[in-house]
């Protein structure tokens, strides 16, 4: 089973953000999508969750074109954005539950106590949400794009507001979730947290696909000159269009 | 559809779960509908002549005005902490988040009017407590919430929500308030139930049709 994005095209006004995209996710390989700040990973991200329609192109999962209208491809994924998608007033455990009962989790409880402690939060599952940190809302989020147990995971900036410890537990998290051969594609401007899981890298400029990086044993120090010499290209390239 | 019913009832009890912790919606929605209640107390003199005619007007004016402070906020919520996406992401059609939304504003509207009855009785020395008249609050409140509820889906993603709301919404309720003001003012003057059973037919009709086609809609309304 794989992921298949076939030339995808979207704009926002004049602004074309993605331009003819072709990329693949293989299971069990996740891959990090790298960019500078508006190269259209949050957009490409939110295509492929059925949140934006792209103009042109289509999603492919193991050869079948998925249909957003669906709601079985749409419950197939499990996401991450910027924005926590929690309910301030609902306890952890009642925002949880509220997910599994709209996603039909069989046994809700164990599901929620599980994905609690996948997360590291069960002493805090009975306050409000607005009592937490950002940090703890993060892993409260990451709780919920597991709890269903979806095929392929969509993380936009997992990483933010997460300790140290926050972000060891997530990796630990995704490493399992790889081996369950779960399609994992994330976005994250820290490359330092992303090399331990990622399979692989991927450079999005002007609207494609720019680089593709594998993982075999590269250093952090390695990826991060690439990265900077990929991000200098990038915005040499985005000044000159500007100009 | 059993997929879709189960969708709804958890979005109603995650509606007024929270409602209940927050006490946004309802805390503005009695505030208001009591000072404005005090307005026309002060403003209009009423006698046992115009009584009943008035009476009808008043408690409807109180409730939609107090209505659309709640519909502002029935989705805010959703929009603050992007939850939407979510929502659209896990249920199994779109349209079960505008029934689930619709049921929750009908029923925090119903309970506000539940409320400010007995204050009106109180300030006006005149009971409301007539069946035909809550009956007639009812419907006027599952009509209402059936075409607030869609154009607040409408509004919500815009910056000028708060004032869009009821530009849109009250052009669209003009047959709601009439029918409404009609059959609640023949109630409280005691007319016979064969005067005023059109407008219950006319309520009834409005609410079945702007409920069907809100559900059919929805989807289209809040995309991109």
């Amino acid at each position: 089973m794989s992921l298949e994005i076939r030339r995808v095209s979207k704009s926002f006004g004049q602004h074309r953000v993605l331009d003819g995209l072709d990329l693949e996710v293989q299971p069990g390989e996740p891959l990090c999508l790298l960019g500078r700040n508006g190269a259209g990973k949050t957009t490409l991200l939110r295509i492929l969750a059925g949140l934006l329609r792209p103009e042109a192109g289509s999603i492919w999962l193991d050869d079948q074109q998925i249909d957003y209208a669906e709601s079985h491809a749409r419950h197939d994924i499990g996401l991450v954005m910027h924005q926590p998608f929690l309910y301030e007033h609902l306890t952890g455990v009642e925002n949880l539950r509220f997910y599994a009962r709209l996603y039909q989790v069989p046994d809700e409880n164990v599901a929620i106590e599980r994905a609690m402690a996948q997360v590291g939060m069960q002493r805090f599952g009975g306050k409000p949400v607005r009592a937490y940190s950002r940090g703890m809302k993060q892993r409260l989020t990451i709780a919920r794009a597991l709890l269903h147990s979806p095929s392929i995971l969509i993380l936009d900036e997992p990483y933010t507001g997460l300790d140290l410890q926050g972000s060891q537990a997530f990796n630990q998290l995704m490493l399992e979730q790889k081996q369950q051969g779960r399609i994992i594609l994330m976005t994250t401007h820290d490359i330092s947290h992303a090399l331990p899981i990622s399979s692989r890298f991927a450079f999005l400029a002007r609207g494609r696909i720019a680089e593709e990086l594998s993982n075999r044993n590269l250093s952090l120090e390695y990826l991060e000159s690439w990265l900077t010499e990929k991000l200098a290209k990038s915005n040499s390239g985005q000044q000159r269009v500007t100009a | 559809m059993k997929d879709w019913f189960h969708s709804v009832r958890t979005l109603v009890w995650k509606d007024l779960l929270q409602e209940w912790r927050s006490k946004d919606m309802l805390t503005a929605m009695f505030a208001f509908a009591i000072l404005t209640l005090f307005i026309f107390n002060y403003a209009i003199e009423l006698s046992p002549v115009n009584r009943a005619e008035i009476a009808s007007g008043i408690i409807w004016v109180v409730i939609v005005f107090a209505g659309t402070l709640g519909l502002n906020r029935s989705f805010t919520a959703e929009q603050d902490q992007g939850c939407f996406d979510a929502l659209v992401m896990a249920v199994p059609d779109v349209s079960a988040i505008y029934f689930g939304k619709m049921l929750t504003n009908w029923l925090v509207m119903l309970f506000v009017s539940l409320l400010i009855l007995p204050i009106y009785s109180l300030l006006y020395n005149q009971s409301l407590f007539y069946a035909g008249f809550i009956l007639v609050l009812v419907l006027g409140a599952w009509c209402y919430s059936a075409a607030g509820t869609l154009i607040a889906g409408m509004t919500v993603q815009t910056r000028m929500r708060d004032l869009l709301l009821p530009i849109l919404l009250f052009p669209i309720l003009m047959p709601v308030n009439m029918a409404v003001v009609k059959a609640a003012g023949g109630i409280l003057a005691g007319a016979p139930l064969l005067d005023v059973q059109v407008w219950f037919v006319l309520l009834a009709a409005y609410g079945i049709i702007v409920t069907t086609v809100s559900i059919l809609v929805f989807e289209y309304v809040i995309r991109e």
